[in-house]
């Protein structure tokens, strides 16, 4: 019906269990376009395009291309019908050749069946001097950039004579001027005829080279729009849209003397002199975009990363930390974002668990004492809420909210006067998270002060007293509670540190 | 309501203590087999060739706890032997001869503690690298000689401590030992997080580098004094001895239900799995099964047992799942 | 690191091709005055092998009476790979002899052929590997080791009586010649005598003491212990040594090892055949310089196996003194 449209979604839903991730997506792109797609983390981008791409399968709904219906089971047939999708985390093999990348999977061959090396060889050559780029056709990939990979990845997908190109947040791991190559690239394949969809939410990029816009929120389109008629306050005011519901147990606490302040805290090409403190009772949010640096300015400080240089002080005291056992003597704590990763012994019990960094106070003459411990164990797991048939069923068979809780536990058990959380209500039901707020808030109320990393706003905006704003491993801006708003953050989060 | 629990019970119970079960069974069915088998002679006879192995096998086992294990068992038994022996010969100590024995095998430990800590090698590589270092010495050391005419040194393998063998005597004391560490100490709960998730345990404040050198030098501290008994028990020093130990050491522990992702074990496990081993050659022996076929069922025993492993946690994780299906209804 | 890690490589590179030139380094030393010194490898199946590594000493101790003669030792480490590629090394630098002390001889006789094939002096032993055309052997025959005690058993044993065996790893040529002259010489023509229990102690004592525990459990009576080896024998007498019940049991082996004859010195063995490292050293000595200065073309002996027993025991407890494996 419409002309030039060359990719349209119609009606597309998918749900996972328990989550609806799309719920009747429509929008159009158009022949010789960039169609930037914006939203927060899990509005659905990825997921959307994970299903045109066919490596989901959407529960209702077409994908049309050129405006006739398709059936996309896997990647193969998308690349057939000229889809070819460029991750955000690149997958490759190190030891693979330019020219073998090229052609991975889709080797041709000669009339004996062997792999034909030289029309390889010729190929590559051809495709390079084309595109006017600079590679050897016997580089390993593993001496080769992530741009020049990415690059590697457009040139795959323009030797599979591909008319849609989907990339993921090409600019979330590559350099200021390599992002210029990449824009220069994208504008050169548009000019040819492609249809190109852009994954971003960095402002300055999407509105340098969008065509057109869309802007997705918690698996719904809010709105799709030419660029002329957008301006990058509305795309942000409908990248965050809904408003704060519910209510958090936050309470007015006493806010007290520092307890830890760092300054100019370096790893470099992680985080560049990072600089905040917290203090007594107050509870301090960092907000930013995945991949900003807020978890590694996190485990550093916490000891499992190291750091080249910086400050750090602990109730006024400048100390060096070495170690997550060093942290925790200094009384520090984390809890880490990975539950899985860092947080559980999963074949283990709860109690174990529990008391797996407070044995020290178990110990009698040398020996555990294990009514001392079970004692304590059980009347921890009472406070705090933790649903688990005994204390010796292993942590594993807990749902996410209750092994959170176990964590926790152990942390409240060292007594500490810091606490980390980093993203403390990631997997865990509603239910879940608002006893977690309660458990925060109480310990705020406990003197302590509390570094909270989220990428919840909502949370963050609810729940904490100072907002700290990580962009591209620097804060980019610091906001007291008056100022707190998803706009404001967003703005933060999303503005381009050189 | 109340069925659930007993069910539940039973099936803890059955996880559990399966390895007891599967013991008990094997105890009974060997008993009616063969009239020879059941005799306080031939249950000690079981249980003091059992001893040597056990003892490096509850070294495996907090080894196997943490995530890592031991190849190098055998050969550096072998080492420790030897020179235990020969110290024996120049002072008639066994007093010393033991000491000896340890401060050489403790030392072999070091060694691979710290390839794997410091150097991050791993486990397998490192201790294979040890078990033929250590082959290498005990030979180098012998000249690839027995040594005869060792003397009373035979009183450790061969004599008789409160009116039970020896060797038992001390298999029992280091089964306690381990039972103890294991069960009450920090070390032992550090030994088991480590192996359930390392990178947790070193989040949670634990110096994975220091437990696992400490499970190394515990682990020397056994296979030294197994070394000494083993020696004394053959009434020779023998480089060449205990060749492939490391192995039967670590078949009785994985039937014993350590499990090699870590995390998993117990000191009467393995203790259960090395007396799983014993009965078996002993009634095979008994019943005069021929030498191949033996090897067969030896090896058939270890596969099932793995097979067991895997499944019995397989179901674990299904039955929380099922139980979670259960709740949201 | 990686740039320690290639200097020790280079290092242990240099050691390794040191270590693999004493041989020319030696010839170089010699004066031309005195004739240069006939060089001869000796490839010994593995110096882990407490036997091997046994002649491998008396073959050294015995070059040394040899002025004109000089022996260099290589480790097969039980591996025939190893082995096949030390014998290669050896064809490529030409030595005058080589000794093949073959790990399995099946699998070396190609690499023998070849070395004779290269002109050089070649000689197998322990176990000879037959029918090398152009080889030369000097061996003690593990059958006749086996029968000579198997021939004293013949009157020894008493009627009906019940024995056990104890038999080397299956494969290794030892082992099954020992158990084949055990067969023939003794249990076809003593069909009253009964097996009770045999089993593969694979040489070793730890082992052997472990089934011989278990068959004491299982008989009342054991007349005899029929091992293929004295370490075997040693480690079943090692459990009925104390045992009343068991005085009477006879006891052969094979090997007369130190341990062996003072077992027999205390009547706890019966007896043990003589596999002498001295006399197989001594002959192998003779031989390759019998051969080097073309004295002889090629020479196939057989050293003795002596019967060891109460009677003549005292002698060879000489032997072994002498030898430093015997103390007091």
């Amino acid at each position: 019906m419409n002309e030039g449209i060359k990719l349209r979604v119609s009606n597309i839903e998918k749900s996972f269990p328990g989550v609806k991730a799309l719920d009747k997506i429509n929008f159009a792109v158009k022949k010789g376009s960039v169609h930037v797609l914006c939203g927060e983390n899990g509005a659905g981008k990825s997921t959307l395009m994970k299903i045109i791409n066919g490596i989901h399968q959407a529960d209702e709904g077409d994908i049309l291309i050129d405006e006739k219906i398709v059936k996309i089971q896997n990647p193969i047939q998308a690349r057939s019908l000229g889809i070819s999708m460029i991750f955000q985390e690149l997958n490759y093999i190190p030891e693979m050749t330019v020219e073998e990348s090229l052609f991975v999977g889709n080797w041709p061959k000669n009339k004996y069946g062997k792999v034909d090396w030289p029309e390889i060889r010729k190929r590559t050559i051809s495709l390079l001097k084309k595109e006017n780029l600079n590679y050897f056709p016997e580089t390993k990939l593993k001496d080769l950039t992530v741009s020049d990979i990415q690059m590697l990845e457009i040139l795959k997908a323009i030797s599979y004579n591909s008319d849609i190109i989907i990339m993921d947040e090409p600019t979330s791991a590559i350099t200021q001027k390599e992002v210029e190559l990449l824009l220069k690239k994208i504008k050169e394949l548009r000019d040819r005829g492609k249809s190109i969809v852009y994954i971003s939410h960095k402002m300055d990029e999407i509105f340098r080279i969008a065509d057109e816009i869309t802007v997705f929120r918690d698996g719904c389109v809010v709105d799709s729009r030419v660029k002329e008629d957008y301006d990058m306050e509305t795309v942000i005011a409908q990248m965050v849209g809904r408003k704060l519901e519910s209510n958090f147990p936050k309470e007015d606490i006493q806010i007290g003397e520092k307890v830890l302040e760092v300054k100019e805290l370096t790893n470099h090409g992680v985080f560049q002199d990072v600089n905040f403190f917290v203090r007594e009772g107050e509870i301090v949010g960092f907000a930013g975009l995945m991949g900003a640096g807020r978890t590694e300015i996190m485990r550093a400080l916490f000891g499992l990363d190291e750091y080249q240089s910086g400050e750090i002080f602990i109730k006024g005291k400048q100390t060096k930390i070495k170690s997550a056992k060093d942290s925790i003597q200094k009384k520090m704590v984390m809890l880490s974002e990975d539950r899985r990763r860092y947080g559980i012994i999963p074949v283990r019990s709860v109690k174990e668990n529990i008391s797996l960094s407070n044995l020290k106070k178990f110990i009698y003459k040398g020996m555990l004492h294990s009514k001392e411990e079970t004692d304590t164990i059980i009347d921890y797991c009472k406070k705090m809420k933790v649903k688990t048939p005994t204390i010796e069923t292993s942590i594993e068979s807990l749902s996410g909210g209750n092994q959170q809780k176990v964590i926790l536990a152990k942390w409240m058990l060292t007594d500490p006067d810091i606490l980390i959380v980093d993203e403390p209500t990631r997997g865990i039901d509603v239910g879940a998270k608002y006893e977690i707020y309660k458990l925060i808030s109480e310990l705020a109320k406990q003197k302590k002060g509390i570094v909270m990393v989220s990428s919840e706003l909502p949370e963050l905006i609810g729940m904490c007293d100072r907002i700290y704003v990580v962009t591209s491993g620097k804060i980019s801006g610091e906001l007291e509670r008056k100022e707190f708003s998803q706009e404001n953050i967003m703005r933060y989060a999303t503005q381009v540190i050189s | 309501m109340k069925t659930n629990r007993i069910n539940k019970l039973y099936a803890d119970m059955k996880s559990k203590y399966s390895i007891f079960l599967v013991l008990i069974v094997l105890f009974i069915i060997s008993s009616i087999v063969d009239e020879n088998f059941l005799s306080l002679n031939n249950l000690s006879n079981i249980s003091r060739q059992i001893s040597v192995v056990t003892i490096l096998a509850f070294g495996q086992t907090i080894l196997i706890i943490c995530g890592m294990l031991d190849l190098s068992s055998g050969s550096v038994l072998a080492l420790a032997g030897v020179f235990s022996v020969s110290a024996y010969i120049k002072t008639e100590s066994i007093v010393i001869a033991l000491m000896v024995a340890i401060l050489v095998s403790v030392a072999c430990n070091i060694i691979n503690g710290l390839m794997i800590t410091k150097f991050k090698a791993p486990p397998f590589i490192a201790t294979l690298a040890m078990m033929t270092m250590a082959r290498g010495a005990a030979l180098l050391y012998t000249n690839g000689q027995n040594i005869y005419q060792i003397g009373d040194y035979i009183k450790l393998g061969q004599g008789f401590t409160f009116g039970i063998p020896t060797p038992i005597v001390f298999m029992l004391v280091i089964l306690f030992t381990i039972w103890y560490i294991l069960k009450h100490t920090v070390l032992g709960r550090s030994v088991y997080a480590i192996g359930g998730n390392e990178e947790a345990a070193n989040a949670s404040g634990i110096n994975v580098d220091t437990v696992k050198m400490k499970a190394f030098i515990i682990n020397g501290i056994f296979v030294g004094i197994a070394g000494a008994i083993f020696m004394s028990r053959v009434n020779g020093g023998m480089p060449n001895g205990a060749v492939g130990y490391e192995f039967n050491a670590l078949t009785a522990a994985v039937i014993g239900g350590t499990s090699f992702t870590g995390g998993i074990g117990t000191s009467l496990g393995t203790l259960a799995g090395s007396f799983i081993v014993g009965f078996l050659d002993n009634i095979m022996v008994l019943t005069r099964v021929n030498s191949y076929l033996q090897q067969i069922i030896r090896g058939a025993i270890i596969a099932l047992a793995v097979i067991y492993d895997i499944w019995a946690k397989s179901r674990r994780t299904k039955g929380t799942l099922g139980k979670v299906q259960a709740k949201s209804k | 690191m990686k740039k320690y890690l290639a200097v020790l490589l280079g290092f242990m590179l240099v050691v390794s091709m040191l270590s693999g030139c004493t041989g020319s380094k030696n010839e170089d030393k010699a004066e031309k005055g005195k004739d240069n010194p006939y060089r001869v490898a000796y490839i010994v199946r593995s110096q882990s092998d407490s036997f091997a590594a046994w002649l491998a000493n008396a073959v050294l101790e015995e070059a040394d009476k040899y002025e004109d003669m000089v022996v260099d030792i290589f480790d097969g480490q039980s591996s025939d790979a190893t082995q096949n590629a030390l014998i290669e090394n050896a064809i490529t630098s030409k030595y005058d002899a080589i000794i093949i002390q073959p790990n399995n001889g099946e699998a070396q006789r190609a690499y023998a052929e070849k070395a004779v094939e290269a002109g050089i002096i070649t000689i197998t032993t322990n176990a000879r590997i037959d029918g090398v055309n152009g080889a030369s052997s000097v061996d003690a025959d593990p059958y006749e080791q086996a029968k000579v005690n198997a021939v004293v058993a013949l009157e020894q044993i008493p009627q009906n009586a019940k024995v056990v065996v104890l038999d080397g790893p299956p494969g290794n040529f030892h082992a099954d010649a020992r158990r084949e002259s055990w067969k023939k010489e003794f249990f076809d023509k003593r069909p009253d005598v009964k097996i009770v229990g045999e089993e593969i102690a694979n040489w070793n004592k730890d082992e052997a003491m472990n089934y011989m525990e278990t068959w004491v459990q299982a008989n009342d009576k054991i007349d005899a212990i029929i091992s293929m080896n004295d370490n075997m024998a040693a480690g079943a007498l090692e459990v009925i040594k104390n045992n009343p019940k068991f005085k009477e049991t006879l006891a052969y082996g094979v090997d007369g090892t130190a341990e062996a004859v003072l077992l027999i010195k205390d009547g706890i063995m019966t007896s043990t055949s003589l596999q002498s490292a001295y006399d197989l050293a001594k002959a192998l000595l003779d031989t390759s310089h019998k051969l080097v200065t073309g004295v002889e073309k090629q020479i196939d002996i057989d050293i003795e196996c002596p019967l060891i027993n109460k009677d003549n025991v005292s002698e060879y407890i000489e032997m072994h003194k002498k030898a430093g494996a015997i103390r007091n």
